[in-house]
């Protein structure tokens, strides 16, 4: 993976933090795992390595799909707030991504640069989930994370079991379609998809 | 295939069977097909447990399956667990009205989810690999939140979120530990058996990193201080048959995974620094959960605060890795499964009877109810440590282990802190039961008490027999076996 490709990853990511509308950050988050997708096909040597490449590509467009889908229909009369301003969030981002770099050392993937940006998307991912009060802000946190994590397994030196690769695929898909189906249910709920209207329960 | 690892692909295949044929069968069939399907599993589970228990000294090991002494008393666990879930379900199903599905279809998704995430769990102490019981463990969330929301209400909907949201970001973070072992084993993903990851090639510091994010990670889906926020709504809001597998099952079963994985990295990272992980985690999960047992609160809401408490406490005997604490942690995980269950099984009587109950701390149930209070006074009892409860006996076997490990400061700091646990649940448990009555529904018909009081008398046997078998259990082979590790 060149230099140029971590940094758009780590770019997309950032940007889906500071993003204010959740379209724009569905579809970062989309170019994201493409740009992922386009990192594995390329990279693909043997028929199991192109089916997980074709795999993540299909789920980053099933998912972008879902998620257009989910916001078309939790339309909201003005975004939701988050808890910090934008500026404020990268700022936690950048300050997550650099703790975590400096306390991981470097860990065995095919680069170092490979690596850092791993650490940086799951530290994003972290971010955003954090900072963000709209649930579906939340819900692309954790695809951030799962980005980070797919990105470790294509950098990793060996090659992983393709039973592993796609069960992870599927996991992670299906914790983010349950995820969308409870923020459809809040939003019916409570109409909007707000975590900060979800704190009544507390000691 | 051996028949012993025959009888573990039985054991899951059963309830993800009953799952499939309880979506598909006519509706009037849908209870009888759950019921006749749990008990088969748990026929399963009990014979597969038993095998494994007997024999502790050969462990079935291989890459993708493992059945040795810890995964036969999970399985006995989440069989026996899962097994009253299912059990107590049509009382709940009877008396509960709101869900997140269509009335004509809900008692068919509650049980079909309910079967598999039930399946998921019995296949968790069987993985033979960390990848795979990763893959395990991140599939029991999408199953449990659909669980957690199922009543569709605003409490259960913030529950199911909280829930989904933070232990799918703890799991991401043990991926990340996984993703890292993985790039520092000659075989990979394919190296992540439990003997393999002994073989880690890429130094002490980033061993230590991966083992810390995989601890971290895991112990938001155990419910470990401080990293336990979604417990309590959880396990207050989902439908107490869940609330049971959840607390009883679900969260030892991720706890064996972290044992599984400090036993297999202790060669790369030490064992010492590995168990300081968990007797850290143990002592602050005690510390966070003994205020709130102080407190009044909601009857699954305290149960649930005495979860983070138990698992604490497992901690601490995993941690400390003596044969005492070891024998500790046996009695403890099987007499918290049963008294815990019990509990939350009560909780569907208790709320017919008052309803005030699932928002409020409620006193006298006893004097009202005299058949709920009873059961409740078992369970809670029991969970206190109140002797002859076998839980007091495995405290006292982790704290002389602890004390024998050398580790007297957290021994001694554990003491005070369960002693203080046992003087507020005991306070909660006389006044639950025998302090003041308010009026409440005439107890007679209340959905699910006669199951209710039938589970109560068999648990109390069994955890009588637990209680009298605890202080041989040391120098058995089993808890000989459990410190070996797998080979």
């Amino acid at each position: 993976m060149s230099g140029l490709e971590a940094w758009l990853l780590v770019g997309l990511g950032l940007g889906v933090v500071v993003a204010r509308r959740r379209s724009v950050a569905v579809g970062l988050v989309t170019a994201q795992a493409l740009v992922l997708a386009v990192i594995a096909l390329d990279q693909a040597g043997t028929s199991s390595d192109l089916v997980a490449g074709l795999a993540l590509a299909a789920r980053a467009l099933g998912l972008g799909a879902v998620f257009l889908a989910a916001v078309a229909r939790s339309r909201e009369p003005a975004p939701v707030r988050a808890y910090v301003g934008p500026v404020l969030r990268a700022g936690i981002a950048v300050a997550l991504v650099l703790a975590l770099t400096a306390l991981v050392p470097a860990f065995g993937l095919a680069s170092l640069a490979a690596g850092r940006a791993v650490l940086a998307l799951v530290a994003s991912g972290l971010a955003c989930a954090v900072t963000r009060r709209a649930t579906m802000f939340q819900i692309l946190g954790l695809v951030l994370v799962e980005n980070g994590l797919a990105l470790a397994a294509l950098m990793s030196r060996h090659a992983s079991p393709l039973i592993i690769e796609l069960g992870v695929t599927l996991d992670l898909t299906l914790i983010t379609g349950v995820a969308i189906l409870f923020h459809l249910r809040i939003f019916s709920e409570l109409g909007a998809g707000d975590s900060a209207a979800l704190r009544s329960l507390r000691d | 295939m051996t028949s012993i690892q025959a009888l573990a692909v039985a054991a899951v295949a059963a309830p993800t069977v009953t799952a499939l044929l309880v979506a598909l069968v006519p509706a009037r069939c849908v209870t009888f097909a759950a019921l006749a399907g749990a008990m088969t599993t748990a026929a399963l589970a009990l014979t597969l447990a038993g095998l494994a228990i007997a024999d502790p000294a050969h462990p079935v090991t291989g890459h993708w399956v493992v059945i040795d002494a810890a995964g036969g008393l999970l399985l006995a666990v989440i069989g026996v667990t899962g097994l009253t879930s299912v059990l107590m379900s049509p009382a709940w199903l009877r008396h509960g009205s709101a869900s997140l599905v269509s009335a004509r279809r809900r008692d068919r998704v509650y049980y079909a989810v309910l079967l598999l995430f039930w399946a998921i769990l019995l296949a968790v102490p069987l993985a033979g690999n960390l990848g795979a019981a990763w893959l395990l463990v991140e599939a029991t969330t999408a199953a449990s939140a659909v669980l957690v929301g199922f009543s569709g209400r605003r409490h259960a909907l913030e529950a199911g979120w909280k829930y989904l949201i933070l232990t799918s970001l703890g799991l991401g973070v043990a991926l990340l530990g996984i993703a890292i072992l993985t790039a520092g084993l000659p075989g990979g993903a394919g190296g992540l058996s439990w003997q393999q990851l002994a073989t880690f090639s890429s130094g002490r510091p980033v061993a230590v990193s991966a083992y810390l994010l995989l601890l971290t990670g895991l112990a938001a889906k155990i419910g470990w201080a401080p990293v336990h926020n979604w417990l309590p709504d959880a396990h207050a809001e989902a439908p107490p048959p869940a609330s049971a597998l959840l607390s009883a099952a679900l969260l030892p079963a991720v706890l064996l995974i972290a044992w599984r994985s400090e036993r297999a990295l202790a060669p790369v990272i030490g064992l010492h620094p590995a168990q300081r992980v968990l007797i850290g985690f143990g002592l602050a999960s005690l510390a966070v959960a003994v205020p709130f047992l102080w407190r009044p609160m909601p009857f699954k809401r305290l149960l649930a605060y005495s979860s983070l408490e138990h698992l604490g406490v497992i901690a601490l005997g995993v941690g400390f890795g003596t044969p005492l604490a070891l024998a500790g942690v046996t009695v403890h995980i099987a007499g918290h499964a049963l008294a815990k269950a019990l509990g939350f099984h009560c909780a569907t009587p208790l709320v017919a009877h008052e309803p005030r109950a699932a928002l409020h701390a409620v006193t006298g149930i006893g004097r009202t109810a005299p058949a709920v209070g009873t059961t409740i006074g078992i369970s809670l009892g029991v969970l206190s440590g109140l002797p002859p409860s076998p839980l007091f006996i495995s405290e006292v076997l982790i704290l002389a282990g602890g004390f024998s490990s050398g580790r007297s400061w957290a021994a001694a700091a554990a003491a005070v802190l369960l002693a203080l646990g046992f003087l507020g649940l005991a306070h909660a448990t006389i006044e639950t039961v025998a302090g003041k009555a308010h009026h409440g529904r005439p107890s007679a018909g209340l959905p699910g008490v006669r199951p209710v009081l039938a589970l109560g008398g068999v648990s109390a046997a069994v955890l009588l027999g637990l209680a009298a078998a605890a202080p041989w259990l040391a120098g058995t082979g089993f808890v000989a076996a459990l410190q070996r590790g797998l080979p």
